[in-house]
């Protein structure tokens, strides 16, 4: 038996992915390659299908009313079909100077893999026809895709995932609101960033999105290297490329302390975004990129 | 502690790294970009306590390491405690003497220094070689079990013994043992008079303990004599008693109480006796029993023999025939010519002379005085009233002697007495058989005869000086040398039992009492024991007055047993200590290694 991950891009390592070819080439390959993984599903994202029966109430659409059992019985029933409208989804995408950091060369940086990842969540809704808009932000918003399910739309998504970001700050709560903004309807908002930001005010602006009725799922991309500590220095003077702040510190004496602190950090997160109704994953960036699609869109059935 | 290599320590400097380290060691290392600092902010906050004493306990670890491994370089020599003490001659001086006896909060000194003497050798390893010496000489050597026995079984000396003879006994002995740790243990009340002396050490190490406390009052008998030695058979005892209050005494003859009385403090009680028996007799003066019990009683002997034969010449003149009838009347002489009172002019002895009467005869007294063996000669006459010196002649004066010159060729070869002094001269002196007066027995030359002192005085003269064969009495403290008589062989002791001697300085018994020399079948001289009078002066010296006593040598003197106990081995204690640094260094190391790895907050992995 051949390995999986031979053949297919979203198992494969992601900065090997990485040097397959372009944006678009890397996405299409890992949706491909990930859609292979997927068991048939017995849903069907878009048909009418009858539901139920209800009583006709005044007011009531009289296109609605089952004449054949008006026939029969005599009752004015109404009926009830399942809603067969398209999923209406955006990406939110972090694109501070933040994200463009990676613990080792050998890896992509956290934007890389955001912006491939992100790539892979729209193709994906493409290509079940749902429409996918994406927003990028950073100290502000940056770029601005409306959500259409057509193919040309594609191309958008990618041309702006290629625009450059890296200001200094993540104004999250901003893109959030601005993906509210453009879907009317409720729908999907996908949050892509490594959350080095305050919780509360990202958490008050996902509820504001979850009672809108969206469902909402944020992937917290991660260096490795942010998780353990995993630099070389010993004795080395830290500095965060936004804020400017610097820190002292000996590694191998904070080490264990500083992944407990990851370990409180992301717990909290976790807190505030299950009060947001908001799933979270942690997203490493040596990880395939199949893992986060699987997770992103696990429990929320949008997957063909 | 002392090194070996001194210059070795100049490492411990290097000890500034670990501290510059500990200083500077948030201003070193490289600049990272990295922007979780938010994390590592929050692990800073949370853990910074925990991280500082843990920065604080690894660079006290880092100096510590560093000073041992300096220290170890240095090659140091000292005690190190628990390591235990190399073999170690050790002599335990054990102060017996008559004091440590005394009982204080109802157990004696001896008793107490025995304790500590026995904790001494517990403390013993198989490898020691140990010693007792007592103050009364005894010497017991060996394993520690014999020495334990040794402790077990001494008893309380009569005497003072020596214990700076002890103590330089017990220098000897360690010093000939080869061991190179030496020590002296001296146990020891602390008497003054028993330190009176400085003790040499000879560079031993010497560790004293002196029994705690005061010490208490005490009641002695510090003399008892006869008076005269020889009783006709009248004679006395006196005695001086030491004591802060009046005290009751008694006295013993023969075993038989013949006297008692009641002392004032510090004054002399004479005792006037006539015992029926006749010859050699040990008598005792005994108090009530006090907390030390060995001087509560001193022993005497007195020779009583018959009253001695006296006859009056008549170059002597009235008075001498008057006196010699009133003590025949008395019973204190009887008519005879054992003994004669007369002018010097008929010397013989024994005898009691006076200058002759008339001038004109000084030449021939002068020879008369040659041909008896008398050792004196009168000189230039004297004139004037001049009051007369000498025990029993208050009052007298002389107006007219000659000056009593020492024959020279007799000069020291015959020991004389001078009895009493007129001005600057001689005017009685007695000898082997004699008593010479200068002056005539005449009321022109002197008031004598006509003194109430005149009787007494002749009596006591003939009692004490002329009396009749004594023989020797010798005082003698326990165990002391002393000089057997060529004649005697064997010794009686107080119980009646007959010791041979064949020494010619033996040594005296170590129990108090009277024993008597044997000539033949009967007593022929008396040998008195009795413990020395400074014995019974309690008082103690301080600590710091005991250590001033020894000299030579390293020497420490505790009052508590324990911090005594502590000194003792300790001075072989000193070894080499690197090997002890070296593994101190590596358990350092190893803790340093154990903190280094335990990091403050650690926790599971995070997702």
């Amino acid at each position: 038996m051949t390995d999986p991950r031979a053949s297919r891009p979203d198992l494969m390592d992601p900065a090997l992915v990485a040097g397959l070819g372009s944006l678009e080439l890397i996405a299409r390959r890992i949706v491909d390659g990930f859609m292979q993984g997927l068991h048939r599903s017995p849903r069907k994202g878009f048909s009418v299908e009858f539901a139920e029966h209800r009583t006709y109430q005044s007011g009531d659409d009289l296109r609605y009313i089952d004449w054949k059992v008006l026939a029969r019985s005599d009752r004015w029933m109404m009926k009830m079909n399942n809603e067969d409208t398209n999923l209406r989804a955006t990406v939110v995408l972090d694109v501070s100077k933040s994200m463009d950091w990676t613990g080792s060369a050998a890896r992509l940086t956290k934007a890389a893999y955001a912006e491939r990842l992100a790539a892979a969540v729209a193709y994906l809704l493409l290509h079940q026809r749902d429409a996918v808009g994406l927003i990028r932000f950073d100290d502000r918003v940056r770029s601005v895709v409306p959500p259409r399910a057509r193919n040309v739309h594609w191309h958008r998504i990618i041309a702006a995932l290629e625009e450059r970001g890296n200001g200094l700050g993540s104004d999250a709560p901003g893109g959030l609101i601005r993906a509210a903004s453009m879907i009317p309807r409720p729908g999907m908002v996908v949050l892509i960033s490594d959350l080095l930001m305050e919780p509360v005010e990202v958490a008050d602006a996902l509820k504001s999105l979850a009672a809108a009725g969206h469902h909402l799922t944020v992937l917290q991309v991660m260096d490795p290297a942010e998780r353990d500590l995993g630099v070389t220095a010993v004795e080395a003077e830290f500095q965060d490329p936004e804020t400017l702040q610097k820190l002292a510190a000996t590694v191998p004496e904070v080490r264990d302390a500083y992944r407990t602190a990851v370990a409180e950090t992301i717990e909290e997160w976790r807190g505030h975004l299950s009060g947001a109704a908001a799933s979270h994953e942690v997203v490493m960036t040596d990880q395939p990129f199949a893992i986060p699609l699987r997770r992103a869109f696990l429990n929320r059935q949008f997957l063909p | 502690m002392t090194f070996l290599s001194p210059l070795a320590l100049l490492l411990a400097a290097t000890v500034a790294v670990p501290l510059v380290l500990h200083l500077l060691r948030r201003k070193t290392g490289e600049r990272v970009d990295f922007p979780a600092l938010r994390y590592l902010l929050r692990a800073q906050r949370e853990f910074s306590r925990t991280l500082k004493l843990r920065n604080l306990l690894l660079m006290l670890i880092r100096v510590a390491i560093v000073l041992a491994l300096a220290l170890a370089a240095a090659r140091p020599v000292g005690r190190m405690i628990g390591s235990g003490h190399p073999p170690t001659a050790l002599a335990i001086v054990l102060d017996n003497s008559l004091s440590t006896s005394v009982v204080v909060n109802g157990r004696p000194v001896l008793a107490q220094l025995k304790d500590a003497a026995r904790d001494a050798l517990g403390r013993a390893a198989p490898g020691d070689r140990v010693w007792l010496v007592t103050a009364d000489g005894q010497v017991v050597g060996g394993d520690v079990g014999a020495v334990r026995g040794a402790v077990d079984r001494t008893d309380a000396f009569a005497g003072a013994g020596d214990l700076p003879a002890a103590t330089a006994r017990a220098v000897q002995l360690v010093q000939a043992s080869g061991i190179p740790s030496r020590q002296v243990a001296v146990l020891t009340d602390g008497q003054a008079s028993a330190w009176s002396r400085p003790t040499p050490l000879g560079g031993v190490t010497t560790v004293v303990f002196a029994a705690p406390g005061a010490a208490p009052r005490n009641r002695a008998v510090v003399r008892a004599v006869p008076a005269p030695p020889h009783w006709t058979p009248r004679g006395a005892v006196r005695a001086a008693i030491s004591a802060s209050d009046s005290v009751t005494f008694r006295v013993l003859l023969a075993g038989k109480p013949v006297a008692r009385g009641t002392a004032a403090p510090g004054a002399e009680v004479e005792v006037r006796l006539q015992p029926a028996e006749r010859g050699w007799l040990a008598g005792a003066v005994e108090l009530e029993p006090d907390e030390l019990r060995g001087d509560d009683v001193r022993w005497f002997a007195a020779h009583v023999g018959p009253p001695p034969a006296v006859a009056a010449d008549q170059s002597a003149g009235s008075f001498a025939r008057t006196a010699v009838d009133v003590l025949a009347q008395e019973g204190r002489v009887t008519r005879g010519s054992d003994v004669v009172i007369a002018g010097a002019e008929a010397a013989r002895r024994p005898a009691v002379l006076f200058a002759p009467m008339q001038a004109v005869e000084i030449g021939a007294a002068n020879r008369a005085l040659q041909r008896a063996g008398i050792p004196w000669r009168f000189g230039a006459p004297r004139t004037g009233p001049t009051p007369v010196r000498g025990d029993g002649l208050d009052g007298v004066s002389a107006t007219h002697w000659y000056a009593l010159e020492p024959v020279a060729a007799a000069v020291g070869a015959v020991p004389a007495d001078t009895l009493a002094r007129a001005g600057g001269d001689a005017w009685a002196v007695a000898g082997d058989g004699y008593v010479l007066v200068a002056s005539p027995l005449t009321t022109d030359a002197t008031d004598l005869p006509v003194r109430a002192g005149w009787l007494p005085w002749l009596g006591a003269a003939i009692a004490d000086r002329l009396g009749g064969e004594a023989g020797a009495v010798t005082e003698a403290a326990p165990g002391a040398h002393v000089v057997r008589p060529s004649w005697a062989r064997e010794l009686e002791w107080p119980d009646g039992t007959l010791h041979p001697v064949t020494e010619a300085r033996p040594r005296a018994p170590v129990r108090a009492g009277v024993y008597f020399w044997r000539r033949g079948t009967a007593r022929g001289a008396a040998l008195v024991v009795n413990p020395e009078v400074t014995e019974s002066d309690l008082a103690r010296l301080g600590t710091a007055q005991l250590a001033a006593e020894f000299n030579g040598g390293p020497v420490e003197v505790n009052g508590e047993e324990a911090r005594w106990l502590a000194t003792v081995f300790a001075v072989g204690g000193r070894r080499a200590l690197e090997g002890a640094l070296l593994a101190l260094a590596a358990l350092l190391l190893v803790a340093e290694a154990a903190v280094t790895r335990v990091a403050p907050g650690a926790t599971e992995e995070p997702d």
